[in-house]
């Protein structure tokens, strides 16, 4: 408000409520803003008028997004409150538990994960003891329990949707398929990663168990790495033979 | 119409996709915030198509907009703790989230040249009902306090909120001084909030 240092700026509040600035606009908006309770109360008023302008745009989802959420949601470990310095432990635990028993629930065998992760086990040291399938599933558990986790979700052309869960820390994901279809005898769906120069056989999408395939680990990413899916012979192939049926550009 | 629910049970389900903003969505969002798989299911049907009205607007690929809604739901279940009922309600957090994902998707994937064209060829119609639109007592309402606003506040708000243009591009489009785009965007918006009786 005028007087208040903000001068000509407030008049940008309107703007601001429908994010109808540019990130610079913004930032210096809401610098204002934390300086200025009458500030902070208009845009709390015109945002509730703002959601009404989005409650009058409502549409029907497809019925299908609705589980796929659900389950996308079982994976992604939830932020404990602000400042709940407290519990925070607690919290985690609870958190990372539910994923676990989530992932379970969908049929995905991590029962080790949900051991190591409810027991908080450390990555370093007792790693090399670790067989294959043991190394995975903490791999899994470690992208899903990462502090910057974060989730993208895309369809495949041919039907179906991919859902990752990265985190940028770990320079690794978590892919995991829904609803593919299924595939001729003889044909598999094959990850790739794909890096400058070529593509990168991640391995073979497994077989799915209620409609869901995966999860799959892509570790040691680089920043432009790609992730793509493509149709295979059941063997696997050295490099795409078919166009990609998704790339996702996490 | 905001009613809160007593106590921190979750009330009955509305339909799916029932539009009442408001109500016992925020009770919903505490249950959510201790990772309550059932009270997300509510949230969702409350929500999601709101937030996908939203982003069809903005960033009119379906496939997209799809995408955008997932996303968006996902990050009310990531940080549903962190929803503050002192700073606004439910709907109005949820549906901020929504905008500001959508807009940063259309501003991420049209190059200046595009979004002209689009411009170019979009009417400017606040009522463009593209697809099954739940028509609600909201929509009507709405509707009516966009009526009631000027030519140059609806056509400032309705590019802005549901087309994801900033104000200097509003300005572009509609040949006006940035600065009036400004204040028309506000009382715009003020006067929007007053007709609803919200905020």
């Amino acid at each position: 408000m005028r007087g208040r240092g903000g001068g000509d700026l407030h008049t940008l509040v309107g703007a601001y409520a429908m994010d109808a600035v540019t990130q610079a606009d913004r930032a210096r908006f809401e610098q204002h803003l934390a300086g200025c309770d009458p500030c902070r109360a208009e845009v709390r008023g015109l945002r509730e008028a703002t959601a009404r302008l989005a409650a009058a745009a409502q549409v029907r989802p497809r019925p299908e997004l609705r589980e796929q959420t659900m389950l996308a949601a079982s994976l992604i470990r939830q932020l404990p409150p602000e400042g709940d310095a407290e519990t925070p432990a607690g919290v985690r635990w609870r958190a990372r538990r539910r994923v676990v028993l989530s992932w379970a629930a969908g049929g995905l065998a991590v029962g080790l994960a949900a051991a190591a992760i409810a027991a908080g086990v450390a990555m370093s040291g007792a790693e090399h003891r670790l067989d294959m399938a043991q190394r995975r599933t903490h791999a899994i558990a470690a992208v899903l329990g990462a502090p910057d986790a974060t989730m993208l979700t895309a369809k495949v052309t041919t039907g179906g949707s991919a859902t990752v869960v990265m985190s940028h820390r770990d320079r690794a994901l978590v892919f995991t398929a829904a609803g593919l279809p299924a595939l001729a005898p003889g044909q598999s769906y094959e990850l790739w990663l794909m890096v400058p120069g070529g593509a990168v056989s991640e391995g073979m999408l497994p077989a799915a168990k209620g409609g869901m395939r995966g999860p799959l680990v892509i570790s040691g990413l680089a920043p432009g790495d790609r992730v793509g899916l493509t149709v295979e012979p059941a063997g696997g192939a050295a490099r795409p033979t078919t166009p990609e049926i998704l790339v996702l550009s996490p | 119409v905001d009613v809160s629910a007593s106590g921190p049970q979750r009330g009955a389900p509305d339909p799916a996709g029932a539009g009442q903003p408001g109500g016992d969505l925020a009770g919903l969002l505490g249950l959510v915030a201790r990772g309550d798989p059932a009270a997300f299911r509510d949230v969702y049907d409350r929500a999601a198509g709101q937030v996908l009205g939203v982003a069809r607007r903005v960033v009119r690929d379906p496939a997209q907009s799809e995408e955008v809604m997932q996303e968006v739901l996902l990050e009310v279940w990531r940080t549903a703790a962190r929803f503050d009922p002192a700073a606004g309600s439910a709907a109005a957090w949820i549906m901020t989230l929504a905008h500001r994902r959508a807009v940063d998707r259309v501003r991420s994937e049209h190059s200046a040249a595009q979004r002209e064209l689009r411009a170019a060829t979009v009417p400017v119609d606040y009522d463009d009902v593209t697809e099954a639109v739940e028509t609600s007592l909201e929509h009507e309402r709405v509707r009516r306090c966009l009526g009631s606003l000027t030519d140059l506040q609806r056509e400032a708000v309705t590019l802005a909120y549901y087309q994801g243009y900033t104000y200097r591009e509003v300005a572009g489009l509609l040949g006006v001084a940035v600065g009036t785009v400004k204040t028309r965007m506000r009382d715009g918006l003020i006067r929007l909030r007053d007709c609803l009786g919200v905020g």
